[in-house]
């Protein structure tokens, strides 16, 4: 996620090549290893070591008791043909189109509202984000009240102006974008932080040139504010993008993936397949081809987002 | 979308003073109540549970979620049924065991590995820390069932260790966090530190452990809101409820009584209380965590 920022970051090339010569130099790199030995151990047994027990687990079908069987490149096919993977990614699909546009939005809408020196926007500010720390099976569960049928705040509002609500979460059409206004209820506070410093950067001398040149506030905000927030709005894509195609805890509580499989999320279809179905292969091929997807989603935001100039404020 | 026009940038306020009173008013006014309306939107679900979770299940049915409970109606039942009829005890207990080992040891060996990414000089650093760069990419849906699988060999499902496990010894996003920090101490004073004869991890805990007590903080709270809240893999790697954090435990609670809007939204408080308090207290150091992701220098 922080790849954006890595160019700058790199420690200078050619420097550590060179072996120690001296027992003192020796000793320094020992200890360097030292210092470093259990995040590399951890980086290299929980990390790297999955990555690529990963991909061979997706050509086995095993389920963890008999006999492990090679066959190929099989599961991946398997999956889509059996297991509903295809539609699990339709359905993770739809979350990520319900969730990410609106959050975006709306984070960015936050920020501009809030970043004003009027008394009381501070306080705001930090109420936006207090959601981002609740623990999202908690919060699921408090959904869940809101929105049940009948005894749900919801539904009880909604009849008050004579209207009688859904049952929002055992209904196909309703239950996906009630998850999606959770998770943007807990991470659109958050978001907006990296609006607010985004917006915290531009300098007023830019607004005040474009408003003696003439230009409105819809065209102020489409040329000044918009192209010098490109940094923050490719951050809290790149990054609520990743998190969104992962989606499971509130799927979980509030749904288990129904009505029907009609909120079976792909993360929730893995688990089902290799922790109540044990078939660790189909579950592996589930999750390569994931990766896959949000790698290359990730690629191609970075892509658009380096085609696009971007503007530095000297 | 409103709100965008009416709200650009406090910057513009300087180029409308020529807005008449009467318009300044109604701005004024719809800002406000516009705050009014955002607020109540993040407070509201967190203000109703509380309500509900001291009121008998009669009240809640009966009652608006928005009436507080009233001295009738108020009760510690539903928290002394769920910690002591129901397991939450041992709930809250296994969280708290697990997060403060998995926050403890993220935290320090981050910290070494950072020092040492930073102010160090071996063979290997730069490919190395470009692996860690590149582990930062991958989702945790990608290891979680290779992972399982080593666990399952390994013999440690459902125990203490296998929750924790692999997070203790320090995560990418950590070490480089820190890292980021400690390249702004400036070299000389290590340097300084070591021809006095100062040996490494004296130099990294007394010298620059103290100066760079804000990231760690923020490390730490950042480490302890993850393992608090950490679900999915909890759920995966046990199977006893006498082992169930309190997500497990609530998730599986959640299925069985589902309808006691009581008790299980007593239990969900019991989670989010604390992050609540968190909250409260280290405020600027969660805000101060976006300013540290290098997106805005």
């Amino acid at each position: 996620m922080t790849a954006a920022a890595a160019p700058t970051l790199v420690p200078k090339q050619g420097k550590t090549a060179v072996m120690p010569a001296t027992a003192d130099d020796r000793r320094r790199v020992r200890t360097a290893f030292g210092f470093l030995a259990p995040s590399l151990i951890g980086v290299v047994l929980f990390l790297v070591i999955p990555v690529i027990f990963v991909l061979v687990l997706s050509l086995t079908q095993w389920n963890l008791l008999t006999p492990i069987k090679w066959v190929g490149l099989s599961n991946y096919a398997n999956i889509f043909r059996f297991d509903g993977f295809g539609h699990s990614l339709l359905v993770t699909a739809y979350y990520v189109l319900l969730n990410i546009p609106v959050q975006t939005v709306l984070a960015l809408g936050l920020a501009m509202l809030l970043n004003s020196k009027r008394r009381g926007s501070a306080l705001i500010r930090i109420i936006c984000v207090l959601p981002y720390l609740a623990t999202p099976v908690a919060m699921g569960i408090v959904w869940n009240w809101f929105f049940a049928p009948t005894t749900g705040i919801i539904n009880q509002l909604l009849a008050h102006v004579g209207i009688t609500g859904p049952a929002w979460l055992s209904n196909s059409a309703t239950a996906m974008p009630v998850i999606a206004f959770a998770n943007i209820w807990q991470y659109v506070g958050y978001n907006m932080l990296f609006f607010l410093a985004g917006l915290q950067g531009i300098p007023l001398a830019l607004y005040e040139a474009a408003s003696l040149d003439g230009a409105s506030k819809i065209a102020q905000f489409r040329r000044v504010t918009l192209p010098l927030l490109r940094p923050a709005m490719m951050f809290v894509l790149v990054t609520s993008v990743i998190g969104s195609f992962q989606v499971f805890d509130t799927v979980y509580v509030m749904t288990n993936g129904g009505p029907g499989n009609a909120t079976e999320v792909a993360n929730l279809n893995i688990y089902n397949t290799a922790f109540t179905g044990f078939r660790i292969g189909e579950a592996s091929a589930m999750s390569v081809v994931l990766f896959l997807i949000i790698l290359l989603v990730t690629i191609a935001q970075f892509t658009y987002f380096n085609k696009r100039t971007t503007y530095e404020i000297a | 979308m409103a709100s965008l026009a009416t709200a650009a940038p406090a910057a513009t306020t300087a180029t409308t003073e020529k807005t008449s009173w009467t318009g300044r008013g109604v701005r004024l006014t719809l800002f406000y109540l516009l705050l009014l309306v955002i607020a109540a939107v993040f407070i509201t679900p967190y203000l109703f549970s509380v309500f509900a979770a001291f009121k008998p299940l009669t009240a809640i049915l009966s009652q608006s979620p928005a009436r507080p409970p009233t001295a009738s109606t108020f009760t510690w039942d539903n928290f002394k049924t769920i910690f002591t009829t129901y397991d939450f005890g041992r709930y809250l207990a296994n969280t708290l065991i697990v997060t403060v080992i998995l926050t403890a040891g993220q935290v320090t060996f981050s910290m070494m590995g950072a020092y040492a990414f930073a102010r160090m000089e071996f063979p290997g650093r730069d490919s190395l820390f470009w692996m860690y760069l590149a582990t930062l990419m991958v989702p945790n849906v990608v290891t979680m069932v290779p992972l399982y699988v080593m666990f399952a060999h390994a013999g440690v499902l459902n125990t203490y260790w296998a929750i924790f496990l692999p997070y203790v010894l320090g995560t990418p996003a950590a070490v480089f966090l820190m890292r980021q920090y400690f390249m702004t101490i400036p070299k000389e004073v290590m340097e300084a530190a070591r021809l006095d004869g100062c040996s490494e991890s004296r130099i990294l805990w007394r010298i620059v452990v103290p100066i760079s007590r804000p990231i760690i903080i923020t490390a730490t709270l950042l480490a302890f809101v993850f393992g608090w809240n950490n679900f999915l893999w909890p759920l995966i790697v046990t199977n006893s409820n006498h082992l169930n954090v309190l997500t497990v435990g609530m998730a599986n609670f959640n299925s069985n009584f589902s309808i006691q809007w009581n008790l299980i939204l007593a239990g969900s408080l019991v989670a989010l209380i604390p992050m609540v308090i968190l909250f409260a207290i280290f405020q600027k150091y969660i805000v101060r965590s976006v300013s540290l992701t290098g997106i805005n220098r």
